[in-house]
């Protein structure tokens, strides 16, 4: 198996597939995390609520595309919703409580979830675009896992331009450098920090869309890969979009490989991973601020 | 002193609950005094301590998987030598995994936590020797019929947890009262100025960590008892999370809040899963809530609506 090159480029873009998903869910997290020092524990549920709406959509329009585009913004309007009736308020409060409502909110999303579309996962049964497999060597490989990496890095792309070469990125790397000079130097820390979370709410939701005619949808997939984006924040480095995409690309390959060679080790590599960062460059990788 | 008069009255109001109660009753009880001391446990290092954890439920099933193995045919000890092996054994893995976590501080430390934490879960899920994501059942209680108490029951059962909680309750309030204690709080309040007093902050908070696994891991070793059946569910993050929410509910810092909280937490999970299938929204609208109100959770409140009497 080991000397099989298929092996190692099955196993490579497989680790880059989930890579692009983690990256996905990730850099909205690390960007307001960098930003305002407070973790949306909640988000992996906007994941989730992703790929049910997207389900839905698609059921009922029989597009995925048209899917694609609209859950994400269902989403976003949902993630509005939270940051007005919720986090807002607690803006003055302290990390603390603010990380505990988004813990609440983890259980109540997945309820209301459940409530709305069953505890049992959902594969969508029209047409699927890129439903075709390609040859790698001798494997058979789903061309749709292209089309999720080929999403992934086409939202880098556009992030990278938008953090680099637009006034609302320049505000976002100013706010997350200094927030209070920032502020003083006329930057409307609180309306970048609401537009950034709602942007960050809306990759989440298209990861979920995107994730969804590869895994199906269902409503307990939000705390599953909370834990994992949450490590990829942490090992890329807060408020850095490229340290979530090689964050994403050390977790995902850490994952996959993982799982493929040490079954029995592969989560545990994860956190270590997580541990050795914390302990070793607690900045992460390749941090925001210098 | 009003806080300690409030935990008298909420274990006299268990202990006369137990004296009514009947097998469903006994059941609940032993479970508010598991989880009354895991959270008391909790509250000793987040809410005096400053040291958040979402890894703590994952000392707890150490706990308890210490305790069965030690118990079980495959290491023979008796239970009253499990019992202890299942304390200090978490307490000493505490201590290693606390030298390395306390290093780290508030939204850090939460990630490190989880990290130790879910690592310690995936262990237990990949260990075919211990029963994987199965987990292991068929665990020995302690046998007490030499003093003729007869454990299998579960009326005794019940008072024997509530009876160590109590004592937990007792311990956890003397300790908070030595100058370790006050050096807790201190670490909470200004590491600085400690360090500033020549104090080695990152001893004590290795210490405080370990202090509060070796009493998870005693409550681990009830729990254990109590279900005789552990899975590695006992020590995901989720567990944790949970077990912060009682210690929130009832109030951070106080001592007798997460016992308040377990018994809330313990009640509503029982009543509402019996009715609806949801109760999980309504636990987490409870502690959006909580949150939401600014108090220090319940007993907060209480200490609000007597006015002049702080404890």
């Amino acid at each position: 198996m080991l000397t099989d090159p298929s092996f190692w480029l099955v196993q490579g873009l497989n680790s880059l597939q989930l890579a692009m998903l983690l990256f996905l869910l990730s850099v909205g997290l690390t960007v307001i995390f960098g930003l305002m020092n407070f973790v949306n524990l909640a988000h992996g549920s906007l994941y989730a609520l992703g790929a049910l709406i997207g389900y839905s959509i698609a059921e009922a329009s029989g597009s995925v595309f048209l899917a694609f585009l609209l859950a994400p913004l269902a989403v976003t309007a949902v993630g509005a919703l939270l940051y007005i009736t919720l986090i807002e308020r607690l803006r003055s409060a302290g990390p603390l409580p603010q990380v505990l409502v988004t813990f609440g909110l983890i259980f109540v999303l997945m309820d209301a979830q459940r409530y709305l579309w069953g505890s049992d996962a959902l594969g969508v049964t029209g047409d699927v675009p890129f439903s075709g497999t390609i040859h790698i060597g001798s494997e058979p490989y789903p061309a749709y896992r292209l089309f999720i990496i080929a999403v992934g890095i086409a939202v880098f792309a556009g992030l990278y331009l938008l953090l680099n070469r637009t006034r609302l990125g320049a505000e976002v790397r100013a706010g997350v450098d200094d927030a209070e000079t920032a502020a003083a130097l006329g930057v409307n820390v609180e309306r970048t920090f609401f537009l950034v979370f709602l942007l960050g709410c809306g990759l989440a939701g298209l990861a979920g869309a995107v994730a969804m005619p590869a895994f199906s949808a269902e409503a307990g997939m939000g705390v599953e890969i909370l834990v994992p984006t949450l490590v990829v924040v942490v090992v890329g480095g807060l408020g850095s979009l490229s340290g979530a995409f090689v964050g994403s690309l050390v977790i995902g390959v850490t994952l996959t490989f993982g799982t493929a060679l040490f079954p029995d080790f592969a989560g545990i590599a994860m956190y270590a991973a997580l541990v050795a960062v914390l302990l070793l460059r607690p900045q992460g990788l390749l941090p925001a601020r210098s | 002193m009003t806080r300690h008069l409030l935990a008298l009255a909420l274990f006299a109001a268990l202990f006369a609950w137990h004296s009514q109660a009947e097998y469903y009753g006994f059941e609940l009880l032993a479970e508010i005094a598991v989880f009354a001391i895991l959270a008391m446990s909790l509250d000793l290092l987040a809410g005096y301590g400053g040291m958040v954890s979402l890894g703590h439920a994952a000392l707890f099933g150490l706990g308890a998987y210490l305790y069965s193995w030690l118990g079980s045919d495959m290491v023979g000890l008796s239970a009253p030598l499990a019992i202890l092996g299942a304390a200090f054994g978490t307490g000493v893995i505490a201590l290693a995994v606390g030298a390395v976590a306390v290093r780290v501080e508030g939204i850090f430390f939460i990630m490190i936590t989880l990290g130790f934490g879910q690592m310690g879960h995936e262990f237990f899920f990949q260990n075919k020797a211990l029963g994987g994501d199965d987990g292991l059942f068929g665990i020995q209680r302690l046998d007490l019929s030499g003093i003729g108490i007869d454990l299998s029951d579960p009326g005794s059962f019940a008072l024997a947890a509530l009876v160590s909680a109590a004592l937990v309750y007792v311990l956890l309030a003397w300790v908070l009262a030595t100058p370790f204690g006050a050096v807790l709080k201190g670490l909470h309040a200004n590491p600085n100025r400690l360090r500033a007093l020549g104090l080695r902050v990152l001893t004590y908070r290795a210490a405080a960590f370990a202090f509060s696994g070796t009493v998870a891991g005693f409550a681990g070793s009830i729990s254990a008892q109590h279900t005789q059946f552990i899975t590695p569910h006992l020590l995901n993050w989720t567990t944790s999370g949970e077990v912060l929410i009682m210690v929130i509910l009832g109030g951070l810092g106080t001592l007798v809040g997460p016992v308040v909280g377990a018994v809330v937490l313990v009640l509503l999970r029982h009543e509402l899963s019996s009715i609806t299938d949801y109760w999980g929204a309504i636990m987490g609208g409870f502690l959006i809530l909580v949150v939401l109100s600014r108090q220090n959770g319940l007993v907060g409140l209480v200490e609000r609506l007597l006015p002049g009497r702080r404890g």
